[in-house]
């Protein structure tokens, strides 16, 4: 991993190359198609996203330079000038639209990517919330943090409101949260309001202990998350990956057992589960 | 309601993906290099062959800026060579054509050659297999096939094929049998789906799956909803029995290896 670790720091920085710019558009190209088409939301790519939307950003200077230039030449230009001066003007008039158009619509593409993968996140926020809310707190899967944050608040109406069951995001998130740092404030504003609204449509009404939206009265969870059982279609990348079955505490079985084996080239459907790890190796591709 | 679609990508989106294809085209007027976010695009010169991605090539063809050489697959011979395969081959009765093979992948008659993948490394130091549609497998090649190697399908086959018979009709050889061709593949190949539905129980289970290997990626995107939808009903119906797999399973790993474990392998269809 240490070689890895070095050809990684050289490529740093140096995002203007077309090799990289070429890389980074494969990259997003890969896992917007895994985002879409895996139940769980994945690890934000915030270093590869920065890249993209950086890019972007240049690229529209660049189109709105060219416009400008195209523009002002036409005008300065056909003010005036003979007949033979105008049809070599309107060739390259013909060719600087052409080059607009194309910087155009590979702009389009590529912000086209950058919506539908954000877009989708949002709505595997927005669907799991409170699961989303817990995995930006300390720990992940604890259970409902008591509700100290809101004391304050608790003191002066003595009851407990629904929304004192959202856990405060950490500041920084922790380290494997999947969530960037826009998102985690998206989702706490989210469930914050969705809380209030609740409490002041229905949840006022009920019994202060059946107020939280997070209870677990009778060991069930009111928590639900993605289901990664769920299956997939993936392409095997490496030589040979293991269908994983990972342990499942509940069952009695601790251990991670593999089943099948995928070969090189490969297209199998299989549970997400069954995949993360090799996905997150980058031996295989999500379809 | 962000986000309106269903998991996975739907037929658009698989057409939107295909559209990054690269493909070869000659240019029939000049144009300077561009920097694109989807990588550089080389200086066209007419007539130098040059690759670009096929929404560039189908922007300039519509455009009468350039003629679109068709890949080596999307020719009559080749298809009719493919659908024999598809229909007449014993080894392909179930199962789809062989794709072709990726980069440092073995070709088929020297199967028991290991594979020699070589990854490149993003900038955040993880491997990286490049995959269709980021391969040159619809690029023009002079000669038609390598050392008479059959000619393959790929991944984004149907949608690359129904492309190039929109835009560039006048490019293909023979555009209307490359049409049939193309049309009586995707029945035989939708029926090879159909008929494979008895075996998806194995993807229901811990550790087991279904190999859907050569399958296109629109085919992929028409069998998602159904393929999904009866792979997880299968699970919650068959909860009792993953405890039994798992077991199974784990005796494996513990060195009572049987022959039980070879049977994921002939699941293909």
């Amino acid at each position: 991993m240490e070689i890895d670790d070095i050809l990684a720091s050289v490529d740093h920085g140096d995002i203007s190359s077309p090799e990289s710019t070429a890389l980074d558009h494969q990259l997003l190209t890969r896992f917007w198609v895994a985002e879409r088409s895996v139940p769980e939301l994945l690890p934000w790519p915030g270093r590869l996203m920065d890249r993209m939307m950086e890019r972007v950003r240049q690229q529209i200077e660049t189109i709105e330079d060219l416009a400008a230039a195209s523009s002002e030449y036409t005008s300065t230009t056909t003010t005036g000038q003979g007949a033979s001066t105008n049809t070599s003007t309107s060739t390259s008039t013909s060719t600087a639209t052409l080059k607009l158009s194309i910087l155009q619509t590979d702009l389009s593409r590529t912000q086209y990517l950058l919506r539908s993968l954000l877009r989708q996140r949002l709505s595997k926020l927005t669907k799991h919330s409170m699961h989303y809310l817990l995995l930006s707190t300390a720990t992940p899967h604890a259970p409902a943090p008591p509700p100290s944050s809101a004391s304050s608040f608790a003191s002066e109406s003595k009851q407990i409101q629904p929304e004192d069951s959202i856990p405060t995001p950490l500041n920084p998130p922790p380290p494997h949260c999947p969530l960037s740092a826009s998102e985690i404030a998206f989702l706490h504003t989210h469930q914050t309001l969705l809380a209030r609204h609740f409490g002041s449509s229905f949840l006022s009404s009920f019994p202060p202990q059946l107020r939280r939206l997070d209870d677990n009265a009778g060991g069930t969870s009111m928590l639900q998350g993605p289901d990664a059982k769920e299956a997939v279609f993936v392409r095997c990348l490496a030589e040979e990956v293991g269908i994983v079955a990972p342990p499942e505490p509940g069952d009695g079985i601790e251990e991670e057992v593999v089943g099948g084996t995928m070969r090189m080239g490969d297209v199998w459907v299989v549970r997400w589960e069954a995949v993360r790890g090799a996905w997150e190796r980058g031996d295989v591709e999500i379809l | 309601m962000a986000f309106p679609l269903q998991r996975g990508i739907t037929p658009p989106e698989i057409s939107f993906l295909a559209e990054m294809e690269m493909v070869t085209i000659v240019p029939r007027q000049r144009l300077e290099g561009l920097e694109l976010l989807g990588g550089p695009v080389e200086p066209l010169v007419p007539p130098r062959r040059t690759t670009v991605p096929l929404w560039l090539a189908s922007l300039l063809k519509r455009q009468r800026r350039a003629n679109i050489l068709p890949p080596p697959w999307l020719h009559p011979e080749s298809l009719s060579l493919i659908l024999d395969i598809e229909t007449q081959h014993q080894d392909y009765q179930h199962a789809f054509s062989p794709p072709p093979p990726l980069p440092g992948q073995p070709r088929l008659r020297d199967r028991g050659r290991k594979p020699n993948a070589r990854p490149r490394y993003t900038p955040e130091g993880q491997r990286y297999y490049p995959t269709p549609p980021f391969l040159p497998q619809n690029v023009a090649q002079d000669q038609s096939f390598d050392n008479g190697e059959p000619p393959t399908l790929p991944f984004h086959w149907l949608e690359v094929g129904t492309m190039l018979l929109d835009v560039a009709s006048d490019d293909v050889v023979d555009p209307d049998q490359t049409r049939r061709l193309l049309k009586e593949l995707r029945e035989v190949r939708s029926a090879k789906i159909r008929s494979g539905v008895d075996v998806l129980d194995v993807a229901a289970v811990a550790g087991g799956g279904v190999a859907l290997t050569g399958v296109g990626a629109m085919e992929i995107g028409e069998g998602r909803g159904f393929i999904g939808g009866v792979v997880d009903g299968l699970r919650r119906i068959g909860a009792s029995k993953e405890q039994a797999r798992r077991e199974q399973l784990a005796a494996a790993a513990n060195g009572e290896y049987d022959a039980t474990q070879d049977y994921d392998d002939d699941m293909e269809f």
